[in-house]
């Protein structure tokens, strides 16, 4: 059957030794993986999952940055015919354990490297661990090891399998989580036909070649940064990996000495390199495609980015439950139409419906609806928010926008209240499910603020028990032992009441104007 | 209260919101262990800017320079020596 997996290990055979992968610094030994190196740790890890009884279908955690080892063990939980969760790595221990419990993975590779991961390891817990970093002097601390299943060590002391599992269109790949509260985790399902068939609409609609250089900085655990890794391996580049935006030169900086061919962001990286990257004193005139996706870019950014990066931009807009990608603007038609996100991609239809199902008229605003091979099969294990997203083959995507007689779709916002800063999506309940626990609110409102290099900033809005005063300080340590750094509200107001309709449901356009006014 | 002592209670009480000394380590990198991201780095070197008087140049903010509190206290020195 083809598939994904079937495709990049086409490539491996074309491919070999030219460098997959090379981390910070120039390409060296011991610095770059190659496809074929790559592609061996992949069947290692899968013969490493087999040893340790892996069922098809069974789920596999990962939590790693992006690195060589996130992508053997993508690859390598496939090949075994197991279904790979790949996690926020700076989500928190209670995310991982309502996630790890929801998908009930047995197995986890992690990145012990950050001290939240380390506190996985503190206690007994029903999944088993797999260390997939080894510090830079080669040793796995002691305390580690009572509690590590294994380290990368012996993962790759196993003897690679020969072929992968068979699979079909079907079968499930991936598990990816988005937002959503304790209760009710939601996993978007990505089966191997979805990856297969969002990488070809995306190839179809870019111009990745063999032997491109591109300078990856998307977190490979999102569904852009998932999309970007399995396009240019399928496509044979080179993928030069950044795995920050704290120091915008350094980005830029490689852009130029790497004689970078590709490279993609959110509408944040574009603000944060062109405000502090020193863009124009950098020669970028090896970049043949720049891509933009993950939530609308403002027109002014955009002309920005035409000016001072590349001409060759490509807008784009795409859904985790829909694997990656949408719809695409190519760079050719971005003058004529811009501050759209293009055209549906190959294999991708789009319809824009009223709220009663018809279908909106040319320019008429509805919620845009999507369907193709692409579209995910549901949320694991959440029947009501499956029936609620995914409906008679086509996924509501919760996007309001319009098409132009030409078929353009430009997007106007979103249908529910999810906050979107920098590239993520957040859901105002998480973050007032995890305030409302601290002992002395009574009640709590989060909404997202304009903000204009992430797109919008989060503001809780609290109202204090009686008899209780507002502490900034303890509810932002509350938050930032419960959520992950980029959920912390920036901004924590004390109210006397939140303002609600009749029906006590809470009005957050209020304290927005609350906000605005009080700045 | 030495540099060094104002420039971790300012990480502290910014970004892990605690006083607690034992909450960072000297060296923890902070991007690493996901303490600072990329608009928060902005806000230490203007912290730095005010706080102790010097100008950080742009080609200047690298992760040698500003990733850890050792790492910003030899970095504020070199400034002031120069």
């Amino acid at each position: 059957m083809d598939s994904l997996l079937a495709r990049i290990e086409q490539r491996v055979t074309q491919a070999g030794e030219q460098p997959c992968f090379v981390m910070g610094g120039p390409v060296t030994i011991g610095n770059a993986v190659s496809y074929a190196q790559l592609w061996r740790q992949a069947r290692q890890v899968a013969a490493f999952l087999q040893s340790y009884h892996l069922s098809k279908g069974d789920r596999v955690a990962l939590v790693a940055d992006n690195s060589p080892e996130y992508a053997a063990v993508f690859y390598g939980v496939l090949l075994a015919g197991g279904v790979v969760v790949p996690m926020n790595t700076s989500a928190k221990l209670r995310d991982f354990d309502n996630w790890m419990a929801h998908c009930g993975a047995r197995l986890a590779f992690v990145d012990f490297t950050p001290r939240e991961m380390q506190k996985l390891l503190q206690e007994p817990r029903p999944t088993r661990f797999i260390a997939t970093n080894r510090r830079a002097d080669g040793v796995v601390p002691d305390e580690w090891k009572s509690a590590l299943q294994a380290d990368w060590d012996t993962v790759l002391e196993t003897n690679p399998v020969a072929a992968a599992t068979e699979t079909t269109t079907d079968t499930l790949a991936c598990l990816i989580y988005t937002s959503g509260t304790t209760g009710n985790p939601k996993g978007v399902m990505i089966s191997h036909g979805n990856l297969l068939a969002n990488v070809e609409s995306i190839l179809a609609a870019l111009p990745i070649q063999p032997g491109d250089r591109f300078l990856n900085v998307l977190p490979f655990y999102y569904s852009y940064g998932n999309s970007v890794l399995h396009t240019h391996l399928v496509q044979g580049a080179t993928l030069y990996l950044e795995n920050s935006l704290m120091y915008p030169n350094a980005v830029v900086a490689r852009l130029q000495s790497e004689a970078i061919t590709g490279f993609a962001g959110v509408p944040s990286t574009f603000a944060l390199l062109l405000s502090r990257g020193k863009v124009t004193e950098h020669d970028l005139s090896s970049l043949r495609y720049v891509l933009q996706a993950g939530g609308a870019m403002a027109v002014p950014l955009i002309r920005e980015v035409q000016e001072k990066m590349s001409r060759s931009l490509y807008v784009m807009y795409g859904q985790t439950e829909a694997t990656a990608r949408l719809t695409c603007l190519p760079a050719s038609q971005l003058d004529a139409k811009m501050g759209s996100v293009g055209l549906p991609i190959p294999g991708v239809t789009i319809e824009v419906r009223r709220s009663d199902g018809t279908l909106c008229a040319a320019d008429e605003e509805g919620e845009l609806h999507a369907r193709g091979g692409n579209v995910a099969q549901g949320y694991w294990d959440n029947p009501a928010a499956t029936a609620e997203t995914f409906v008679d083959g086509w996924l509501k995507t919760g996007d309001l926008g319009r098409a132009d007689a030409d078929g353009f779709l430009y997007l106007l916002g979103r249908r529910s209240d999810m906050i979107k800063s920098g590239a993520n999506r957040i859901s105002p309940l998480e973050i007032e499910e995890v305030i409302n626990e601290i002992p002395s609110i009574e009640e709590v409102a989060v909404l997202g603020m304009p903000d204009a290099v992430l797109g919008q900033t989060i503001a809780a809005f609290v109202v204090m028990k009686p008899n209780q005063t507002l502490d900034v300080r303890a509810i932002k340590k509350y938050c930032l032992d419960n959520l992950a750094s980029y959920k912390i509200p920036k901004q924590i107001l004390a109210v006397d009441a939140l303002p609600k309709t009749a029906s006590g449901k809470i009005q957050k356009h209020r304290l927005a104007e609350l906000i605005e006014e009080k700045s | 209260m030495s540099a060094k002592s104002k420039i971790k209670l300012y990480i502290l009480e910014n970004y892990l919101f605690t006083d607690d000394n034992s909450a960072l380590n000297d060296d923890d990198s902070f991007m690493a262990q996901g303490i600072i991201d990329s608009t928060g780095i902005l806000e230490v070197v203007f912290f730095l800017e005010e706080e102790f008087g010097i100008k950080v140049a742009d080609e200047e903010m690298i992760a040698a320079n500003l990733d850890s509190v050792n790492s910003l206290v030899k970095f504020l020195e070199r400034k002031q020596a120069a």
